[in-house]
């Protein structure tokens, strides 16, 4: 041993004396009057004006519609920063934006539309909104003028070039064939771009780029397109603020990379101001924003749902605590091209296994109290003549809302097909699919199949595009749109995968096409719903593919935050966030 | 020095163009880099993967793909991730919040890890001993998602709801009176009589202390004051005299109480200055302070004049230091109700927009930083702790520092000079590594608490399939690596005469 004696004196000598003099010292300071008060009350009071909610991605483009940046990440922040005719209302039904314009439907045969904007539209840097800025929409969108990226030419693509005159500020759109969609196809929220922007970069003038665009000249607009496609990509920090002026409420003020984007009130906003000046969006991942809204650091949180967080939230006072449906189901799709599920017999075994109800129980109605079977593949449980839909299929939906097992077993008897082996396959990780899969399999063993549970980390990328599966698992991202879903179940030309686009199981029926096609092609929005009932009616005896439930999700705000509406779709939650209040 | 320096860098340069090449293949092999679009369902679909596959150039084999990439950089364009955007701001905005996030961590726990190790080294087999060694266990074994977890909700979320009333309950009073009377007992040495003197010296110090801040509500508008600035600082002096040059000559001691009582009274003659200073100035007054201490060191130290000027110096920073951290605690009040009264954030790395002095703006990254810190610190304090404990173990039974004690050095010598130099060769090994991992980002820490860093920018490029990102973060951290393993090699010959480099 080493002379622990003497260091160790001289270890307490030191320690002991700073704690003792820090003890006497403390005293003192402690003492000291308090200096706060009239800097702190009016600072607070200026910090109220502020609403912040939380979204997990990371806002990176101002252009949300071409194919790289058209996510969410872009889409959502830019609600009501780049209006346009419709947008997605708090039910998830097409709503027009009376204040950007109006646009009608002005005859059937041949359908032309006609948009008329605002004559106080103007963008925040002064130049009046008019019909150059559509004219860049078109072009952008409608494939007809190359080298433009988009997300989307739907609709569009069945228009000629608008009738634009410089500074115009009415077109009138004629279709080359009838169009179901028509309300809700072109000039949507996000896809009107400032075209000031595009000219200036492009180095032409107003009347050369409509002249440029009425000749579908890609060559005159190289650099224009250039710019569309990559200019509007953040660079670490915002762009200038002459590049990205808003048609909103509110505009960009400031962008913190990986941290925070910021909105101010757009001062030019010819429509009703917005309630509160400053909003603020933060980037939190999924699972940290119950813990963020609990200490104040945002108002608004959008977590992933599931009974953990939602016992969390809901044990939080003063938080309001919303739960609903999203337009983004799951579902059973047979592969009716290479596995024993050819035989409708097999098929209808299996749907009556298939414990639909017990699903739901388990698994959504923790998260979503309200949730109830998804009947139907083309319209969605919130929108309005989902119940007339569901009314039209006439029953056949309702054969497997309960498990007959006996009857299963029966017709797999009847098949000769007992212990038939299922695989089902679905991407994996996913908790709850993983959990579905075993509901099934629970239920469907008993009935006489083998299930097998497939979950594979490359579903995506092998087992479904190859069709490996027997049974694939996964989830459908509806709208209110009949356009956006009617390929997925019209017959394809050939079954691989450069030509079944989403119809991966090959489903086909020569009458369900021509439903479909019926559909699309119908533009009275009532005189959809009993076609579309139809084609559900005729998938249902078909057994094309088997719906089971809506993702839930799930929001939540403080106290003294209102007019929080949740949106079904992936508008998100700030489609209404000029109408947010805070106390 | 310089030929080992030159051989080392073309041999380090040729291993990272061959490893930069595995690490393109393997992410390039990582997974499919379109999964996301083979899951949308929009009619555009074969449009988005048409256009990412350009982008991408996922019809060009993988080594084409590498030569590209490599011909890219070597004109210093760092190319686009899969969406388009420019990879050279991303780096640079991931590598500033990484660096803001695990420098402070590091060092602190460097600094505290060593100290403590070396402390129960001397103190071998000592109730203080055991427990630092049974908490570097359970800090090792902590899962850091679950810590920063407790974290949020007890050091944030709770510890904000209490600081609208911050008056500690006497339970909690006793129990941190008693935790001081056992930290006295334990570092002590001797008989049972002095053991309990510490401790009951311990119990009331704390328990006073203690009592005195909740009575004051000294938490609600904290604050040092001039007076115990004073008092830290003339501590200070005391100890670092002892540890440098011994207490048993005057110069030093003069010298370094000197630095003490003019850096206490520079926290009132400096008011206007520290008003709402900028970094700049703080980085004056640091070099002017320094500056002093050293005159004062060469002044008055007399015989013992070099350590003199080490030990003046240090205590000037540290006076320094609590004149700073004085002044941060006085504008705690007002940027605590600038934030609704809730200063310890759970996510991000500062609040946005938020607009103050110097000092509010300060406290705003400090209050970002504290949780994301302690969770660092927890984990890699507990194997600085263990890996310097175990090698001053080692030195202080070595046969020259028997034979040092043998001449008659004082402790302090043989600690100080003989042993603790020796002990820090392996500690400078690991800190090497270190260093370069924690460039590397803390991928969990980042994730949970929101920044945006080296870490998630990696995972997330790993995640896309994307090697633009994932090549940019490797070509940094494996740089940082091979630098940061030179400079332990230097240190080494440094440290320990006996290495020659070359």
């Amino acid at each position: 041993m080493f002379h622990a004696r003497t260091s160790g004196k001289f270890l307490v000598a030191v320690a002991g004396g700073a704690l003792l003099l820090s003890a006497c010292a403390g005293t003192d300071s402690a003492s000291k009057p308090t200096t706060s008060g009239s800097a702190a009350a009016s600072s607070s009071s200026g910090a109220a004006k502020t609403i912040t909610f939380a979204f997990d991605q990371e806002f990176s483009s101002y252009n949300g519609n071409t194919g790289a940046e058209n996510a969410s990440r872009n889409n959502l922040p830019l609600q009501r920063v780049l209006t346009g005719f419709w947008y997605y209302g708090g039910d998830g039904t097409v709503t027009p934006d009376k204040d950007f314009g109006t646009y009608e439907k002005i005859s059937d045969d041949p359908l032309k539309v006609k948009y008329t904007i605002n004559p106080a539209a103007v963008w925040s840097d002064g130049t009046p909104i008019d019909c150059d800025d559509l004219m860049l929409a078109w072009a952008a969108n409608s494939g007809k003028i190359k080298g433009f990226s988009t997300a989307g030419t739907t609709g569009y693509e069945l228009t000629d070039v608008p009738n634009c005159e410089k500074g115009g500020k009415e077109i009138t759109h004629t279709y080359s064939e009838p169009f179901g969609d028509w309300a809700g196809a072109l000039y949507s929220v996000g896809q009107v771009m400032p075209a000031q922007v595009v000219e200036k970069k492009g180095g032409l003038s107003e009347d050369e780029f409509i002249e440029a665009v009425k000749k579908k000249d890609a060559k005159k607009l190289a650099d224009a397109i250039k710019f569309y496609n990559d200019g509007w990509v953040m660079k670490g920090q915002l762009l200038s603020e002459d590049l990205i002026p808003s048609s909103g409420p509110y505009k960009l003020s400031k962008f913190d990379a990986g941290q925070s984007l910021t909105f101010v009130a757009n001062d030019k906003y010819w429509g009703p101001k917005p309630q509160v000046q400053t909003v603020v969006e933060r980037f939190i991942a999924l699972d940290q924003q119950a813990q963020a809204l609990q200490n104040g650091e945002v108002n608004i949180a959008v977590p992933q749902p599931g009974p953990d967080v939602l016992n969390q939230l809901n044990a939080l006072e003063g938080v309001t605590v919303k739960t609903g449906p999203q337009y983004f189901y799951d579902h059973l799709d047979f592969n009716l091209d290479s596995s024993p599920f050819k035989d409708r017999t097999l098929r209808e075994a299996f749907a009556k296994c298939v414990p639909r109800q017990l699903i739901v129980d388990n698994l959504i109605k923790p998260l979503n109290p309200n949730a109830a079977i998804l009947q139907t593949r083309l319209v969605a449980s919130v929108q309005p003549n989902y119940a007339d839909v569901v009314n039209g299929i006439g029953g056949e939906d309702k054969k497997y809302d309960q498990v007959d097992i006996e009857g299963a077993k029966a017709l797999l008897e009847k098949a000769g097909k007992t212990g038939l082996e299922v695989k089902i396959g679905y991407q994996s990780p996913n908790p709850r699919r993983t959990s579905v899969a075993q509901l099934i399999s629970d239920s469907c063993n008993k009935a006489g199949f083998k299930i097998k549970d497939n979950g594979d980390e490359n579903f995506f990328g092998n087992g479904l595009t190859n069709n490996t599966y027997d049974v694939a698992l996964f989830g459908w991202i509806g709208s209110d749109l009949i356009s956006g879903s009617t390929s997925t179940y019209t017959s394809p030309s050939k079954c691989d995968s450069e030509h079944k686009g989403n119809n991966n199981g090959c489903y086909s029926n020569k009458k369900v096409d021509e439903l479909l096609k019926k559909v699309n092609a119908t533009t009275d929005k009532a005189a959809q719903t009993p076609l579309v009932a139809e084609a559900e009616k005729i998938m249902w005896q078909d057994l094309a593919t088997i719906p089971l439930y809506e993702n839930p999700n799930l929001t939540a705000w403080s106290e003294g935050v209102n007019n929080v509406i949740p949106n079904p779709t992936q508008a998100g939650i700030s489609w209404n966030m000029d109408k947010w209040t805070i106390e | 020095m310089i030929v080992f320096i030159a051989r080392r860098l073309v041999i380090s340069f040729f291993v990272l163009l061959a490893a930069t090449f595995i690490i393109f293949v393997l992410t390039a092999f990582a997974g499919d880099p379109l999964e996301d679009l083979r899951q949308d369902n929009s009619p555009q679909k074969l449009t988005k993967i048409a256009e990412r596959s350009e982008r991408m150039q996922l019809d060009v084999p993988v080594v084409l793909r590498y030569l590209g990439w490599l011909g890219r950089i070597v004109r210093g364009d760092l190319g686009v991730n899969r969406d388009g955007q420019a990879i050279a701001p991303i780096l640079s905005d991931a590598l500033s919040a990484t660096l803001q996030l695990v420098l402070a961590a590091t060092v602190l726990a460097i600094t505290v890890g060593i100290v403590i190790g070396i402390i129960s080294a001397l103190r071998q087999y000592s109730g203080f001993d055991y427990t630092v060694t049974f908490a570097a266990f359970i800090c090792f074994s902590l899962p850091l998602f679950w810590v920063a977890v407790m974290l949020k909700q007890y050091v944030a979320i709770e510890f904000n709801n209490w600081l609208k009333d911050p008056v500690i309950p006497p339970v909690v009073i006793g129990a941190l009176a008693l935790l001081g009377g056992l930290v006295f007992g334990a570092l002590t040495v001797g008989d049972r009589r002095r053991r309990l003197v510490a401790f009951a010296v311990g119990l009331v110090v704390s328990g006073t202390l203690f009592t005195v801040l909740s009575v004051t509500r000294w938490f609600a508008d904290p604050g040092l004051g001039t007076p115990l600035i004073l008092a830290f600082g003339l501590a200070t002096a005391v100890g670092f005299t002892a540890l440098t040059a011994g207490l048993q000559y005057r110069g030093p001691l003069y010298a370094t109480l000197a630095a003490a009582v003019i850096g206490a009274v520079c926290s009132q003659v400096l008011g206007p200055v520290l008003a709402d200073p900028t970094w700049l100035e703080i980085g004056g007054l640091l070099l002017l302070t320094i500056a002093v201490c050293l005159g004062l060191g060469y002044a008055l130290g007399g015989l013992q004049r070099r350590q003199a000027m080490t030990a003046a110096t240090l205590t000037g920073v540290f006076t320094g230091a609590m004149v700073f951290l004085d002044r941060m605690l006085q504008a705690f009040s007002a940027y605590s109700a600038s934030v609704r009264h809730r200063p310890v954030s759970t996510i991000g790395a500062r609040t946005p927009n938020y607009q103050g002095d110097f000092w509010q703006t300060g406290l705003d990254s400090a209050g970002h930083l504290l949780l994301p810190t302690m969770a660092l610190i927890l984990i890699s304090l507990a194997t600085y702790t263990r890996f310097s404990r175990a090698s001053m173990l080692e030195v202080m039974n070595q046969d020259y520092v028997r034979t040092a004690r043998a001449k008659g050095l004082p402790e302090r010598t043989v600690v100080l000079k003989h042993a603790f130099r020796n002990g820090l060769i392996p500690v400078t090994t690991m800190m090497a590594f270190d260093l370069a991992g924690v460039i590397g980002g803390a991928v969990v820490t980042e994730n949970v608490f929101g920044w945006r860093g080296m870490g998630f920018m990696f995972t997330k490029g790993l995640q896309e399939v994307d090697p633009g990102p994932v090549m940019a973060f490797f070509l940094v951290t494996g740089t940082t690596v091979v630098v940061f393993n030179m400079i332990a090699d230097i240190l080494y010959a440094y440290l320990d005469p006996r290495i020659r480099l070359s």
